[in-house]
């Protein structure tokens, strides 16, 4: 290989580089993804479409160079900026969250189970459903095992921020649904 | 209620400094009351987790896969056209209205006539036959199929909609005046 030829390359190896990045961390995070945009009111047609579109901008930022620094919550933020730009109405969309009227498949080993569990999530639907927007997001980005600090990257928010909110969601849902 | 239990969502979550987080984890062993309330936090946890599952596999449960609802609305409506405009007939004319008698009398008559007449026997007319209608159209069903049309999935979709080698074949029987009666499709 010249030297003439080693800059013109550099473009297409870093490309291959970060498309087998994304990759692994398309098998990774894909399904926290898309389960965090199904809770977040979005369609599993629109979900998956988002999380596509996240990884397409993934790749693309780290073949440009771009920060590799909490990719994770890199993702979740773009993710979540898509799912915000693809509602019409955001709060028509969104101000209904965890899908109200959803016939959940409940996963109880025996028919007693399955009934005390469907009963479990419909009281805790209902305590979602009085909780504020902020606290259903940083609960749910929670649940999919970010940190304070990248839920207040996602969210736009202080991580003292955060840390208060999640306190404040956790401890209405214990009161209110009581589990 | 303790200070502590600020600190208990927090501490659960790994998200206290060292030192708070082993100060806390001491008097969690003394305190009967933020026990209970971390194992309450932990349930809740635990149950919203399992609960974000839930509506994950209630939204993307399917039944049917997602290409099959477009797919057979394109062929049925494809083949419906098709077989419409193959045997598509003429209209059937209405027969045309015989005039009768009291059709044909004046409807106004004044009442003196109708006295005057009444004296006069009256001369019947045999009613005029009406001309034979002609025999309806019996309905008719081909014992086998009359036309078959090939279409190519390629040509109508774009390339991988459908899965390779897969094929409908859309059996209709069709009525006297051209309409569909029924549809069956067989894969």
């Amino acid at each position: 290989m010249s030297d003439d030829s080693l800059p013109l390359a550099l473009p297409f190896l870093r490309f291959a580089a970060a498309s087998s990045e994304v990759t692994a961390l398309y098998r990774e995070l894909q399904k926290p993804l898309l389960r965090y945009l199904v809770c977040l009111g979005l369609s599993s047609d629109e979900a998956q479409d988002v999380v596509q579109d996240s990884f397409v901008s993934l790749q693309h930022h780290l073949a440009a160079g771009g920060t590799q620094d909490n990719i994770r919550g890199w993702l979740f933020r773009v993710a979540h900026n898509q799912a915000r730009n693809r509602q019409t109405s955001y709060h028509r969309r969104f101000g209904e969250p965890l899908a109200s009227q959803m016939d959940f498949v409940a996963s109880g080993a025996t028919p007693e189970n399955a009934v005390l569990e469907k009963e479990k999530f419909r009281r805790l639907r209902a305590a979602i459903g009085l909780l504020a927007e902020s606290e259903r997001e940083c609960l749910l980005l929670r649940a999919e095992g970010l940190r304070y600090r990248e839920i207040g990257d996602v969210l736009g928010l202080a991580t003292s921020t955060v840390a208060d909110t999640v306190e404040r969601a956790i401890k209405k849902l214990a009161e209110k649904c009581n589990v | 209620m303790c200070d502590l239990q600020l600190k208990l969502v927090a501490w659960l979550d790994h998200e206290l400094p060292p030192d708070q987080a082993a100060e806390l984890e001491t008097h969690l062993r003394a305190c009967v009351a933020c026990q209970t309330e971390r194992d309450k936090y932990e349930h809740v946890s635990t149950t919203f987790h399992a609960y974000c599952n839930a509506v994950l596999t209630a939204r993307t449960h399917r039944s049917v896969p997602r290409w099959v609802t477009p797919v057979s609305g394109a062929l049925l409506a494809i083949t419906a056209t098709v077989l419409l405009m193959t045997f598509q007939q003429p209209p059937i004319e209405p027969p045309r209205p015989v005039p009768t008698p009291a059709a044909t009398r004046p409807a106004a008559a004044p009442i003196k006539a109708v006295a005057s007449e009444s004296a006069v026997p009256k001369t019947i007319h045999p009613r005029r036959a009406l001309p034979p209608l002609p025999a309806p159209a019996t309905k008719w069903q081909p014992a086998e199929t009359a036309v078959q049309i090939s279409i190519p999935a390629e040509t109508i979709f774009a390339p991988g909609a459908i899965p390779e080698g897969m094929n409908f074949i859309a059996e209709l029987s069709i009525g006297p005046d051209g309409s569909v009666e029924g549809l069956r499709l067989r894969p």
